[in-house]
């Protein structure tokens, strides 16, 4: 008997010797990620090998309190290296050991019978909190695998847990003082773990319900007001906004955005999610910023690690592993995020910040710098493609040498590899037959013929912002001769694509085809007719409009030339129809390159009034 | 205080320590453990998965290990220096390395797929030496193409030849190829053209040839041919005069010798792609292959070739149109035509070397681990041969002489291979020759090679033993070597009760190095221990040969069968009975008056204890057993003179090889007069053979005839006596060739008493089944038996 009170007495020294090391330790905030995880796995393993000594022998009463101590510490080990199997193992057998004092036997290792068996068997004694603490680590176990319907059945003992907590604990507290040594030390507070892990199961929760379409406001409400970490609180707002943006409410989920953002500033999903609602308002100002602040917070080099720091015992990031929780958080990488500011920008007319951050994109792929570039799902368009917008962009920011030069490596990585024509079948017969390798190849060059193709046509743009109209109808007719080597198999097949068609590729790069036919043969046309080859100038700027009827350039010029040979009646008319539609704004359902760009020299409309008025007394 | 006891686990082997350096253990990043065992390797042990991770080996003794830190580097102090490792890069299973600009590739086999790894190489910061950026996965064709796990994969990197890596010096490194644009773009495509991205080609061991454009975001691993052999060498070679500086046409060597050359065709001509895939075949296998601008330089292992891809046919294929191009496509054996530079053995080549005169020189290695500087001559189109300098002819008979030096080393081994092959043969000739003659005749026949026996007793750590000398001798003309071995079967006819009543076998074999013509060679075995009663024994010889053992052990590398590479024939058979097995000692002392006194008191004393042990309960029953045989004919059959037939009979029975088998015994103890022998049997039991000549009257004329009387208290002894007794006598009676007449009188009588008898047995075994008196009812009808036996005339 003195013995074992002796070895009772050795073996809680020797638990709170490594407990009280390990808080010592947890305090300093190691910089080296990998030593933090040794040190991790020592404490474990010492704390295993001590508990290993104490369940040597049969469990019983007068030690049961160190046992469970001892187990809580270990499990506590186990899940901060993520160990969760090991932790239950260990659970269900102390759950176990512990019905064995009682003489009890539920026959079954069920843990949540188990749990309650257990539970019932120590209440009203001094093993009860002890209990409820390691019942609070299984809660965690099973929350990190993403269990909630267990954690749903123990909601109950959970909110007894909850309950209990403040004067339990408290009690505990005060016994702590009257005789520190006689008691074994916790690594980690329980009231800590159990505030963690409700807001940890209220964010999981709400994830999983918001991806099933429920709302879960108020229970995320009540989980912000709790005391955690900033990290989990900015998580709570951000999925507030969000099912507030699933409930149509963007303003208000834009007030959550902002609270989730001013309680963690590293929070750039939320800034994400309220570049997107932006969108959807079509506040184009307050969405380039806010993909402007994203960009430059995320080529930080901290927002690129794990949004919390495991700079305690426990991260709560081990338990909010949830799948829908990830896709929800989960923000596109820095390159793609610059790639859209840069289409806002153009798109929006802020042109010159649009051609510095498309100059920074092209310059971050070119460098030897790999980072990011990697990603295992790209969300940017082909490169080219991207060479071509920035082009477009630079003609617009009227910077034509730059344009040509990005235009002339396009056509030169691709003009020898582009077929001889491209054969398109009848798309409804192709899908139906379903996409085989043939069709990829052909479409591979297609798609490569329109990149071409637009390169050629930026250069025609290009060289008649320069005035230099004999080059520009050299470029025209290039880019003319490229597109019509496109042909159809079926005849009967019309070419008015409609591009609401947008699921299909193939219907987006029919629609940039004939695009870039109705600019191509407008640019050659407006040029035929600046150096008064009016008759070139009629007939190409007729084909464009048969091409995309929607030009408007195309065929106020088309008026124009009227008017210059003599026509004036026609020319009144096809001007009046202008007068109804103006220049379309630029769309991003498009390439920006297949859009009408207003490079070209203009028609002043009030002078196209005035000779209308010339016009209409006589 | 402590409880329970202290557990150790037993993690790892690592065989005994070494003495020069010191031992020791560390551990090092997460759970590695770093072992010295004081030589020079140090090991890296994962004690998690409780696996060894990494071996590495210094090249000097490890004297101290210590890690950094940060737990990346270790640090080994060895007798030469100290010597830093990485040890986030000890990845297992890598089998290819690659390095371009700042990025480590590693490719390695998962078990599911091929695995290429992008490692980020800082060298300014010391925190993080080594990021991981990426890792692309292509997944594995077959199993069974994947056997091939030992061959290296090949990795080289291609890059626009327009561009020069900034970072990169002047001389690209090794397996780098600045390749022409036109090709690179119609290879690689418009976007990795545009973003100047090097490019990754990995050649796989099932012959696929993949690659990876490295700045492309979400690029991945594609498959650019399969040459459905494991792929050797990548390469890149400058094709055309107009080429500079970069490779117009990108080369991968299979092992079995197919080869694709690809170029660019001209624009448009072939759609979209227009790129020319030309195969060819050289003459595999491809050991290892380098190339410098225009030759692949390469070794099948008995040779090193040199393959020009400017001249010959591949050289007008490229320039001529592309019907040629049709046409060689078609037959693509007749392609490239390589040209031999006799020199043997190379395993490995580095890339060669051009000296500003033009001269090639290649660093190789061979296969005895031998390196070698081959150097070639200076080869101008027209005249190399008249214009050549005086040092050049000196150089070009030095180059011949080294060249037939290693024509000479070639030709060496293979003479000792094509000898040791023809030995083989005529010892496979003298083998089926033995085959045949032993397998072909009958069993009566004397066989050509056979084996004699005599036993003896001896004794050894106070146990007697019966050994059996068996003497194995070749009469046949053939000489019997290698990969022979006698084989010796010992079986007993019967065995003691308590064993089971079934008798077991032992084998024995004696491999035999080389037994020539009349040669003999002799073997020693036990047959039975003393107190054993399981005799006759049955020795079956035969001649095993093991074509395994034949071949001995370097040439049956391969596992053969051990049933189908060995066959048996048999020999004679030996047979060692109660005779053979007889111990004698003398005759019992009142018999005659001896010399001594101490022997006369010892025979007293022994005479004493024999009947002391015996007679302890009421005198056991004396068993005897009789065989009459006429002297006349015994006289006849022996060859004896007309004096004592009696004890040459005996003397003979006990000296006369019969079954193959002779007794070694130092001189019979049976003075002229006595024809009484003792002796022991055995099983221990004493036993006595008489003989004496007893007139006998046969109805009308008095006959003489032996009696040879076998007395013992041991029945299996008697039984097993008269057996050999009867067995001997029947030999020596159908040698002699009896022709006798047989008086057929007696025949009646005899005729009578042996339905008596049957009639004896009939009833033993009707009646005393239950009774439990069949026993001794047979054993009274066994005596009876034994006891009036039929004369033989």
């Amino acid at each position: 008997m003195i013995q074992s009170t002796s070895l009772l007495e050795s073996w809680t020294q020797e638990n709170n010797q490594l407990a009280s090391g390990c808080k010592l330790q947890d305090g300093q905030n190691e910089p080296n990620r990998e030593h933090n995880l040794f040190r991790q796995r020592r404490w474990s393993s010492d704390f295993h090998r001590l508990l290993r000594k104490i369940q040597g022998i049969p469990p019983h009463l007068d030690r049961a309190q160190l046992e469970l101590s001892v187990v809580y510490n270990t499990c506590v080990c186990f899940t901060a290296q993520s160990q969760f199997d090991e932790a239950e193992l260990l659970l269900t057998q102390t759950a176990q050991r512990l019905l064995q004092i009682a003489g009890d036997d539920p026959g079954t290792s069920d843990p949540s019978v188990l749990w309650r068996t257990a539970l019932k068997s120590v209440t009203g004694t001094a093993l009860h909190r002890r209990v409820l603490s390691l019942l609070c680590l299984q809660w965690g176990v099973w929350l990190a695998k993403s269990r909630l319907t267990a954690v749903q059945d123990f909601q109950e003992e959970v909110s007894l847990l909850e309950a209990q907590s403040g004067a339990v604990w408290n009690d505990c507290r005060a016994e702590t003082k009257e005789k520190i040594s006689n008691i074994p030390i916790l690594v980690l507070d329980p009231r800590r773990l159990v505030d963690l892990l409700k807001i940890c199961t209220a964010i999981v929760q709400g994830a999983e319900r918001l991806t099933e379409g429920w709302s879960v406001l108020s229970a995320l409400q009540a989980a912000s007001a709790s005391p955690a970490p900033r990290a989990l609180i900015a998580y709570t707002h951000l999925l507030s906004g969000s099912c507030l943006a699933h409930m149509n409410r963007p303003q208000m989920a834009l007030q959550c955005y902002r609270k989730a953002l001013e309680t963690d500033p590293r929070c750039v999903c939320a800034l994400y999610q309220s570049a997107l609602i932006y969108s959807r308002l079509e506040n184009s100002q307050a969405e380039i910023q806010a993909l402007r602040i994203l960009h430059s917070m995320l080529l930080l080099p901290s927002t690129t690690e794990p949004a919390m720091a495991a700079d305690r015992l426990l991260s709560p990031s081990l338990f909010l592993c949830s799948q829908s929780l990830s896709s929800l958080l989960s923000v596109p990488s820095a390159l793609s995020v610059l790639h859209s500011l840069a289409l806002k920008c153009v798109i929006h007319s802020r042109v010159s910040e649009g051609v510095e951050c498309y100059l920074d994109l092209l310059a971050a792929l070119q460098s030897e710098d790999q980072h990011g570039v990697h990603a295992a799902v790209s969300t940017l368009p082909k490169l080219p493609r991207l060479y071509l917008e920035a082009g477009a962009a630079l003609l617009m920011a009227r910077r034509p040498a730059d344009c040509m030069a990005l235009c002339d490596e396009v056509i030169g990585s691709t003009l020898d590899l582009l077929p001889e024509k491209v054969l398109l079948e009848d798309p409804v017969a192709r899908r139906v037959a379903g996409s085989g390798e043939v069709t990829e190849e052909a479409e591979n060059g297609l798609v490569r013929l329109l990149w071409t193709a637009a390169a050629y046509l930026l250069q025609g743009h290009c060289y008649s912002q320069l005035k230099d109209w004999k080059q520009a109808v050299t470029h025209y007719t290039r880019c003319i001769n490229l597109l019509v080597k496109v042909h159809y198999k079926d005849t009967g097949f019309s070419l008015q694509m409609p591009c609401a068609d947008k699921d299909a590729e193939q219907g987006v790069d029919l629609c940039v085809l004939q695009r870039l036919k109705g600019l191509s043969l407008a640019g050659r046309g407006i040029s035929f007719a600046q150096i008064d080859r009016l008759r070139e100038a009629l007939r190409d700027l007729q084909l464009s409009r048969q091409a995309h009827p929607e030009g408007v350039s195309a065929r106020r010029w088309y008026g124009e030339v009227l008017w210059r040979l003599d026509r004036k009646q026609e020319a009144a008319a096809c001007w009046e129809q202008t007068w109804s539609n103006p220049i379309p704004s630029l769309s991003e359902a498009l390439p920006v390159y297949a859009q009408e760009l207003q490079s070209g020299p203009l028609l002043d409309s009030a002078e196209l009034r005035q000779k209308l008025q010339e016009l209409g007394p006589t | 205080m402590m409880e329970g006891r202290c557990a150790a686990e037993s993690w790892a082997e690592f065989g005994l320590l070494g003495k020069s350096g010191s031992s020791l253990v560390k551990c090092g990043t997460g759970t590695d453990v770093f072992i010295c065992t004081g030589g020079e390797e140090v090991y890296v042990f994962t004690a998690q998965e409780k696996t060894l991770r990494a071996v590495l080996q210094m090249p000097a003794a490890v004297r101290d290990v210590v890690v950094s830190h940060d737990e990346q580097l270790l640090f080994v102090a060895c007798w030469s220096g100290v010597y830093c490792v990485n040890v986030q890069l000890l990845v297992p299973r890598v089998s290819s390395l690659l390095v371009v600009g700042s990025v480590l590739l590693t490719l390695c086999r998962t078990d599911a797929s091929w695995s290429l790894t992008l490692y980020q190489i800082q060298r300014t910061s010391q925190s993080d030496p080594c990021d991981l950026l990426a890792s692309f996965s292509l997944p594995l064709v077959s199993p069974k193409v994947q056997s091939d796990t030992e061959s290296r994969c090949v990795l080289v990197c291609v890059y626009p030849g327009d561009l020069m890596p900034a970072s990169s010096p002047p001389h690209p490194p090794r397996s780098h190829y600045p390749l022409q644009p036109l090709l690179f773009r119609r290879l690689f495509g418009a976007e990795a053209a545009l973003s100047k991205s090097p490019v990754v080609l990995c050649g796989l061991p099932d012959g696929r040839l993949s690659f990876l454009p490295l700045r492309i975001p979400g690029s991945r691993l594609r498959i650019l041919h399969s040459l459905e052999q494991s792929v050797v060498f990548v390469g890149a070679s400058a094709v055309m005069e107009t080429d500079a500086g970069c490779a117009g046409c990108l080369i991968a060597l299979g092992k079995q010798g197919r080869a694709v050359l690809i170029r660019a065709g001209r624009a448009g001509l072939e759609g979209g792609g227009g790129t020319r895939f030309t195969l060819g075949c050289v003459p595999g296998p491809v050991e290892c292959a380098c190339m410098d601008q225009s030759r692949v330089y390469y070794s099948t292992g008995s040779d090193l070739l040199m393959v020009d891809l400017w001249d010959g046919s591949s050289g007008t294929a490229g320039r001529q149109g592309d019907k040629e191009d049709e046409a060689s496509r078609s037959n693509p054996a007749a392609f490239l035509t390589p040209i031999s530079l006799n020199v043997s053995g190379v395993v490995a080549l580095h890339q060669p070397a051009r000296s500003s005169a033009g001269e090639v020189q290649l660093l190789s290695l061979s296969v005895r681990g031998r390196l070698q500087s081959i150097r070639l001559p200076v080869r101008t189109q027209e005249d190399s041969l008249s214009k050549g300098p005086s040092s050049q002819v000196g150089r070009s008979v030095g180059d011949i002489l080294s060249a037939i030096g290693d024509i000479c080393e070639r030709a060496s081994v293979l003479k000792t291979i094509i000898r040791s092959k023809n030995q083989i043969l005529k010892q496979l000739n003298q083998v089926v020759n033995i085959s045949f003659l032993l397998s072909n005749r009958s069993e009566s026949d004397l066989k050509p090679v056979r084996c004699r026996g005599s036993v003896r007793w001896s004794r050894l750590l106070q146990r007697d033993s019966l050994n059996l000398t068996c003497v194995l001798e070749n009469l046949s003309p053939f000489v019997l070597e290698r990969g022979w071995t006698l084989s010796v079967t010992v079986l007993p006819l019967s065995c003691p009760l308590e064993a089971g009543g079934e008798a077991s076998s032992v084998n024995y074999s004696f491999p035999f190095s080389g037994l020539g013509p009349g040669e003999s060679v002799e073997v020693s075995l036990p047959v039975a221990a003393a107190g054993d009663a399981s005799f006759p024994v049955t020795v079956t010889c035969s001649l095993l040969f093991s074509l395994w053992r034949f071949l001995g052990q370097e040439e049956a590398t391969a596992p053969l069968d051990l049933q189908s590479a060995c066959f048996s024939l048999p020999l004679n058979t030996l047979t060692v009975d109660w005779l053979h097995a007889l111990r004698l000692s003398d005759p019992p002392a009142p018999a005659r008056s001896s010399s001594s006194p101490a022997d006369l008191l010892q025979g007293f004393i022994s005479s004493r204890q024999l009947r002391c042990r015996g007679g302890q309960a009421s005198r056991p029953e004396e068993y005897s057993a009789r065989v009459r045989v006429s002297s006349e004919l015994l006289r006849d059959a022996l060859g004896l003179a007309p004096g004592s037939p009696r004890v040459s009979l005996l003397e003979w029975l006990l000296s006369e090889g019969c079954g193959g088998v002779k007794m070694e015994r130092k001189g019979i103890k049976t003075d002229g007069s006595s024809s009484v022998i003792c002796g022991s049997a055995p099983d221990n039991a004493t036993v006595k053979l008489t003989a004496e000549e007893v007139n006998v009257e046969e109805k009308t004329k008095p006959l003489v005839i032996v009696e040879v009387q076998v007395k013992s208290s041991s029945v299996a002894a008697v039984c097993g006596l008269h057996h050999a007794v009867l067995r001997r006598i029947q030999t020596l009676l159908q040698k002699a060739g009896s022709s006798r007449m047989v008086p057929t009188t007696d025949l009646r009588l005899a005729l009578q008493q042996a339905e008596e008898q049957r009639g004896q047995v009939w009833e033993a075994s009707s009646v005393g089944v239950s009774s439990g008196q069949t026993p001794p009812l047979l054993l009274r009808v066994y005596q009876q038996l034994r006891d009036g036996p039929l004369l033989i005339l």
